[in-house]
């Protein structure tokens, strides 16, 4: 009896030594090495995966949150971001307030297209080793080495069923930045961007509007404009646009606006305008 | 992607208190992309009834009219108009006369008799009919409206309450479907008149 | 005359007449009377059924056709010639209740045959057909109802007729008897009655064959257990309670 309360209290007690691994020496080399995931017990991981996760696949088992309209464009006022807030499963409509900016500190961005978990995943684990470089070297890291950390981070995982197209995006030493990573291994600086299944639509309007010298506002006014489009003629984009300013101080949120209301606006100014053409002839 | 979902869109139909309702959203798309926002789903069968025809865009084109022939004939033969359960079985007919090459679409029927009872009824692509005497859904948002009709129909509603109670389901069941929306419209039947109003909805 | 155009069959005289459709009609005029009588809420058909000899078994001959739930039809004139008209009407009512699932309104059936009989007035290799039709039926649309088709394809709504040998006396009897309040019950005893004017010989059950629809004859159906008008033939039994009320 006595052994047996001993064996039992012995056993929580070495339990509650540790639960969490928080004590002890901290090591940085282990901490820092790659997050490890458990791999599917198939003859192949790489196939069996591919097949799962591809929706032209007729094994298309794990359906995870896609469809996206993102958009990020460099001009002489800095960057500006802006996005869509749907979230898709198949044809339903799982959300349509995600936040598909995500906030990897105050001066560095990241928008997320594909995969819902994997680029919330992969950004966040990209937000705490930006973090700790900051802390071992007293100085922000650089969108180009962020950028490079995230599709260095992904790149092993390649072939798996990782679905991620973000943009990295910032303010640094060397001025505004802006770079596509995605989940295939590509990694693109540029100066104008738009992932996702609304893409095209965005660039149509991105393209067609885009001038190097744009006021901020009217570079607001173009980016929610685009993903705006893009919603309208894109099943898998819409809820709201989410407007993000990146300029020397960092980034500045420019407010949510809903889609829905944003049709009749726009429609209401394209009535305004055909009016005022008339009156004019 | 299934053949069925390639175009979007969605029609659900009530019954009320000597009347009935049927509705649709307006999207045509082609998968993801939206190329119009007002195409229609219903098409008259006679004065007192409606067939709603969501599915693949060319045979909702192709079927409604045939159909709009076949009721025809029927009309100048028969010298009367056409029951809504003659409607009904001419459609699922139809349909299974192409069991293996159906038309891909599921239509709806909704309608007030000869002695106004109301009628409405729902078919699969190859025509097994499916009699109710609550409410019938169809189409790419057919799960989230099944979820909004279970909750808001209720027996016995006049036709304004009837209206209210089959837009409420429409629309918030096509706002969780990428595939349905862009503005939807509605017929209330009654035995004195139809009334269609179209609604204004979220566009995207 | 019409000898000089008896080498096609379908080809007009100088008078305008088909003599094909003539000789047909004559061969109708010469065939056993048929009766036909609309009531207000009901119709019914009636037929000698003489058979030539003693020797036939009279229940293997059936004169009055059920054609669906809701039609039945007799004839006057060549008995094989009904028997295909009877199979095409069939036929054509299991199509449309197949399609519409109900059955045809009687006016749709008739034209259908009037289609049939009007088609072999002017196909080749074929003859018109040696009888007259008198159809009756009982629908939602327009209750009930009696039509008569002839071999030329032309047909008519009565409220009574006769066909065939006795036809003259017979509609001269019914414009005598009819009038437009009669019901069912009496509709039945007046078609005896003026089938037995012009009868040779003592009339028996087993000599006449007699079809009836109406709100009285109900049939059942469907998984609601809806009641409908069904065209019935009477047994013989029925038809010997009837004569003995005449008599």
């Amino acid at each position: 009896m006595n052994s047996l309360v001993q064996k039992y209290s012995k056993s929580s007690t070495a339990h509650d030594d540790d639960v969490l691994g928080v004590h002890g020496k901290w090591d940085a080399s282990l901490d820092l090495a790659f997050p490890t995931f458990d791999i599917p017990g198939a003859q192949n991981p790489l196939s069996f995966l591919r097949n799962v996760t591809d929706e032209a696949s007729s094994d298309y088992k794990i359906k995870i949150q896609h469809g996206t309209t993102t958009l990020a464009f460099k001009f002489q006022g800095g960057i500006i971001v802006a996005v869509d807030s749907r979230a898709t499963m198949g044809n339903y409509i799982g959300s349509q307030t995600v936040k598909k900016v995500i906030e990897i500190n105050p001066y560095l961005l990241g928008t997320m297209a594909g995969g819902a978990a994997d680029c919330s995943y992969w950004e966040r684990e990209l937000g705490r080793r930006c973090r700790l470089y900051e802390l071992t070297n007293k100085e922000r890291i650089s969108v180009a080495a962020a950028s490079k950390l995230l599709a260095n981070l992904v790149l092993p995982y390649k072939g798996m069923g990782l679905s991620m197209g973000t943009m990295v995006t910032g303010w640094d030493k060397s001025g505004p930045n802006l770079y596509y990573v995605d989940s295939d291994g590509s990694r693109i600086k540029g100066d104008l961007f738009s992932v996702g299944s609304g893409s095209t639509f965005a660039y149509g309007v991105l393209d067609s509007g885009y001038r190097n010298d744009l006021t901020v506002e009217e570079a607001l006014e173009l980016g929610k404009r685009s993903i705006f489009h893009a919603a309208h003629r894109d099943a898998m984009s819409g809820g709201s646009v989410n407007l993000y300013h990146i300029h020397e101080e960092g980034w500045t949120y420019h407010g949510n606006h809903d889609v829905a209301a944003l049709f009749w606006e726009y429609q209401d100014l394209k009535a305004e305008e055909r009016a005022a053409a008339v009156g004019k002839q | 992607m299934s053949i069925m979902e390639y175009n979007g869109g969605s029609v659900v139909a009530m019954v009320g208190k000597g009347c009935v309702a049927i509705a649709s959203d307006k999207r045509l798309g082609q998968q993801f992309m939206t190329v119009s926002t007002n195409f229609q789903k219903i098409f008259p069968a006679s004065e007192k009834t409606y067939i709603g025809l969501p599915g693949l865009a060319t045979d909702v084109l192709t079927l409604s009219e045939r159909f709009r022939f076949n009721i025809n004939m029927y009309k100048m033969e028969e010298e009367r108009d056409i029951e809504p359960k003659t409607v009904a079985h001419m459609i699922s007919s139809t349909l299974y006369q192409r069991r293996f090459g159906p038309y891909f679409v599921e239509p709806v029927v909704a309608g007030l008799s000869k002695d106004n009872t109301p009628f409405i009824c729902a078919m699969d692509l190859i025509g097994c009919i499916n009699f109710a005497k609550d409410f019938v859904v169809s189409g790419t948002a057919s799960q989230n409206l099944y979820g909004m009709c279970e909750s808001l129909w209720e027996p016995d509603l006049e036709p304004e309450d009837l209206f209210e109670t089959i837009s409420q389901a429409l629309l918030n069941a096509q706002d969780r479907d990428a595939l349905s929306g862009w503005g939807a419209v509605v017929h209330i039947i009654t035995p004195d008149k139809v009334i269609t109003r179209s609604l204004k909805s979220r566009q995207d | 005359m019409s000898g000089d155009y008896s080498f096609s069959l379908t080809t007009f005289s100088p008078s305008g007449k088909l003599g094909q459709i003539e000789h047909a009609l004559n061969a109708v005029n010469r065939g056993v009377t048929s009766i036909g009588i609309k009531a207000t809420n009901g119709v019914v058909i009636a037929t000698e059924k003489k058979s030539a000899s003693t020797l036939i078994d009279d229940e293997s001959t059936e004169k009055v056709a059920v054609i669906c739930d809701s039609i039945g039809m007799v004839y006057s004139g060549m008995g094989p010639d009904f028997r295909l008209l009877v199979s095409r009407a069939r036929k054509y009512a299991q199509q449309y209740k197949q399609l519409y699932m109900e059955n045809p309104p009687t006016r749709i059936l008739v034209e259908q045959i009037a289609r049939v009989m009007q088609d072999y007035t002017h196909r080749g290799g074929v003859r018109p057909f040696g009888v007259s039709l008198l159809i009756v039926g009982y629908d939602e649309v327009n209750g009930p109802s009696l039509y008569q088709v002839d071999p030329s394809g032309s047909y008519w709504a009565w409220k009574a007729s006769a066909i065939g040998k006795n036809m003259i006396n017979a509609k001269t009897f019914l414009e005598k008897r009819y009038n437009d309040e009669i019901e069912l019950e009496d509709a039945v005893h007046t078609a005896i009655l003026t089938l037995k004017e012009g009868f040779e010989g003592q009339i028996t059950e087993t000599s006449l064959e007699i079809g009836i629809i109406g709100t009285s004859t109900i049939g059942v159906a469907g998984k609601d257990r809806e009641e409908f008008p069904l065209f019935r033939k009477l047994s013989p039994s029925e038809v010997k309670d009837y004569l003995a009320n005449i008599a």
